[in-house]
């Protein structure tokens, strides 16, 4: 099969991006040299580089947008979670918050390793839409923003660092939240318009439709509750984790829900 | 947060107290009255109606801002003390939903009182909407008063998600759904409701011709005991062929030549294009493990032909699969009563719209495939969606103020209450 011959080179690029990264996460969790942290970002973003190439040769050979089975949302989630994890590095230098989102897109190239599942080709007409590529991208860079932010949740809920230092790590939660509801905003919207498109209406209140609108209310509770009460930090920050958990069950915890039998949007395996 | 409440002087008095209580009340209210109902199915009144009972919402919104803008109560709706505990409600709804499987029948007496097979329709999800809109409606007046261009994102998210709930609560009963069958050559000018009932259209459609664009079979390996697919942990091993040769499992399979649409003549098939042909394959089966050889042909069969699979040994056969749909259309002949003609092809993704009604490609006799005759549609007629639109696309605009903008810093007031 072709596709599972591209998928057979899949071990390599993502062993090259683990290295790099595992490399890239010692360095900036030990260093403190800047030397050595220009080294990590270096590494870092070469690991990205290795995915992106995959990615593209991929894109090239199954003749269709890689972003419809689970297996490739999450490839597109290590790319987008390892990028932002480098790009807040840049911005703020959180060189724990970059470890951590290195992790994490690790964890995805390992799952990935460990359930390469059958890739299909074909692709049902009421997908081939224009919408198709910008809906999932803005989706995924949408999950991987928040799915940044819970993890600088969960380390100022158990690693709590004082009422002192935290104001520094609740802000950068804050801007990933709020780029990453712009963002699950759009996505929500574009899927709205193109569901116009395909099925007549724009809104079905289809299971996953459902747990989106879930998802985005669960955000927009955080960013209200942390407008009125700046210096609730600890219950903002539960809050956050809690938001991830839905935005977990919306992703594929969908998928095993009796109220989604044939749903739309259940990723093909 | 009671600490904070005490903080400040009076004005406000709305705590979260308040606003739970009132969304509680909302949500056990509406429960109430969809049980006292029944759990029949909640329909709002149609245009007119609805559209004066919108404006008569707006009107009143606006003349209790204007009236009594200090009023504790007017403050308290404006708050997030109030729109916290609301969002929360309605995310409590929305959540039973998510677990609770939608527009089946109910499975038992509760649920079919309560109403959560359709909660959408019922009177709880009503009254919630109706406060969050007057939640949203209060509060983008308040922002609007004085004017100032640094509220911009905070109109163009609050008062959009107003103008979306607004549009789609009124304009949810204005909205028709129906199901035209066309069959090729057959003017047809009636269309079915959900319902059942036959509506007559203000226009006549014909089927000029139905066609579907297939994706290349794929083939697959089936026990010829079961007649089932073979499994490979679990998963169909499927191989579109379109490539000269591909390996299954252990099977090493050489494509000699491939026909789009054949039939059968004699022991071979040949290229013809006619009602019920369909793809074949002339295929070379290696199979290493055993140095077998076998050559044949597979046809993926059609609603009028039987398939023809190709035995490998005892217990297997290869498989041709009926090929899967990369797009169907259908061109079609308009003819309104107003006189206007028009020709046009649809799509999924791509309709067609005409005096008010827009058209959709939905389905077709799978049963046949690409030789259907018949092409179903539907048509949808749905006033009031330039005002949902307009909301979604305040919406975007709010969306991206968020992305450039980011957190208020210290408080500001640009995006939230």
């Amino acid at each position: 099969m072709e596709e599972q011959n591209m998928w057979l080179d899949f071990p390599m690029y993502a062993s090259a991006a683990f290295v790099c990264w595992l490399a890239a996460s010692g360095l900036f969790l030990s260093s403190g040299k800047k030397m050595l942290n220009q080294l990590a970002a270096g590494l870092s973003f070469a690991g990205t580089a290795f995915l992106l190439v995959f990615i593209t040769v991929l894109w090239i050979h199954i003749q269709r947008p890689p972003m419809r089975t689970l297996g490739e949302t999450r490839l597109w989630y290590a790319i987008f979670l390892s990028g932002i994890g480098l790009v807040s590095y840049l911005r703020w230098k959180y060189k724990w918050l970059v470890s951590y989102s290195l992790g994490l897109a690790m964890v995805f190239l390992i799952i990935n390793l460990q359930h390469p599942e059958t890739y299909d080709k074909t692709l049902m007409p009421a997908l081939q839409s224009p919408w198709f590529i910008p809906h999932v991208i803005v989706y995924i860079f949408a999950y991987a923003m928040l799915g940044a932010s819970s993890l600088v949740a969960l380390r100022n809920l158990f690693f709590a660092p004082t009422e002192k230092t935290i104001k520094g790590p609740i802000q950068m939660a804050d801007n990933l939240v709020y780029l990453g509801f712009s963002f699950l905003t759009l996505g929500l919207l574009f899927g709205a318009l193109w569901a116009k498109d395909a099925w007549g209406h724009y809104w079905t209140w289809d299971p996953k439709e459902t747990w989106a609108f879930i998802t985005w209310m669960f955000y927009l509770v955080y960013i209200h509750y942390r407008f009125r009460h700046a210096n609730e930090h600890k219950k903002a920050m539960a809050v956050l984790a809690v938001s991830f958990a839905v935005l977990l069950i919306c992703w594929f915890g969908v998928n095993y829900l009796p109220s989604a039998e044939n749903s739309v949007h259940v990723y093909s395996e | 947060m009671s600490n904070e409440e005490s903080r400040k002087t009076g004005a406000n008095r709305w705590s979260y107290r308040e606003g739970t209580i009132v969304t509680a009340a909302i949500l056990l209210l509406g429960f109430a009255l969809q049980a006292a109902s029944g759990g029949t199915v909640l329909r709002i009144a149609g245009f007119p109606w609805n559209l004066l009972a919108g404006l008569v919402f707006v009107g009143l919104l606006i003349l209790v801002f204007v009236l009594w803008p200090k009023h504790s109560i007017v403050k308290g709706l404006g708050s997030v003390k109030a729109a916290l505990p609301a969002i929360l409600g309605f995310t409590f709804l929305v959540l039973l939903m998510g677990f609770v499987k939608q527009d089946v029948e109910p499975k038992n007496a509760v649920v079919e009182l309560l109403g959560l097979t359709h909660l959408v329709k019922t009177w709880p999800f009503m009254l919630i909407n109706l406060y969050l809109m007057i939640l949203l409606g209060i509060i983008t007046l308040k922002r609007l008063t004085p004017f100032n261009f640094k509220n911009a994102g905070f109109f163009l998210n609050h008062f959009g998600l107003f103008l979306v709930l607004f549009s789609t609560t009124l304009g949810s009963i204005d909205m028709q759904r129906l199901t035209m069958n066309c069959y090729e050559n057959q003017p047809e000018s009636h269309a079915v409701d959900p319902s059942g009932k036959m509506i007559e259209m203000p226009f006549s459609i014909k089927l000029v011709n139905f066609s579907i664009d297939e994706f290349r079979p794929k083939v697959t390996i089936v026990d010829n005991k079961s007649g089932q697919i073979v499994l490979s942990k679990g998963k169909a091993q499927l191989e579109m062929i379109d490539r000269d040769s591909f390996s299954i499992s252990s099977y090493h399979i050489k494509v000699e030549q491939f026909l789009e649409s054949s039939g059968k003549a004699g022991d071979l098939y040949t290229a013809i294009n006619e009602s019920g042909s369909a793809p074949s394959a002339k295929v070379t089966v290696n199979n290493p493990t055993d140095k077998s050889e076998i050559s044949g042909w597979i046809f993926s069969g059609s609603y009028s032909h039987p398939p023809e699979i190709l035995q490998l040994n005892e217990s297997f056969s290869l498989a041709m699969l009926p090929p899967e749909p990369r797009k169907f259309s259908s061109e079609l002949n308009i003819q309104t009563k107003t006189g206007k003609n028009r020709s046009t092809t649809i799509e999924v993704n791509r309709p067609y719209s005409i005096e008010g009604w827009t058209i959709y490609q939905t389905n077709y006799n799978t049963q046949m495939g690409r030789w259907s005759n018949l092409s179903v549609l539907e048509l949808v007629r749905d006033p009031w969606l330039p005002f949902v639109y307009l909301g979604i696309f305040l919406m975007m605009f709010g969306a991206a103020f968020l992305f450039i903008t980011g957190k208020p810093k210290n408080g500001g007031t640009e995006h939230v209450a």
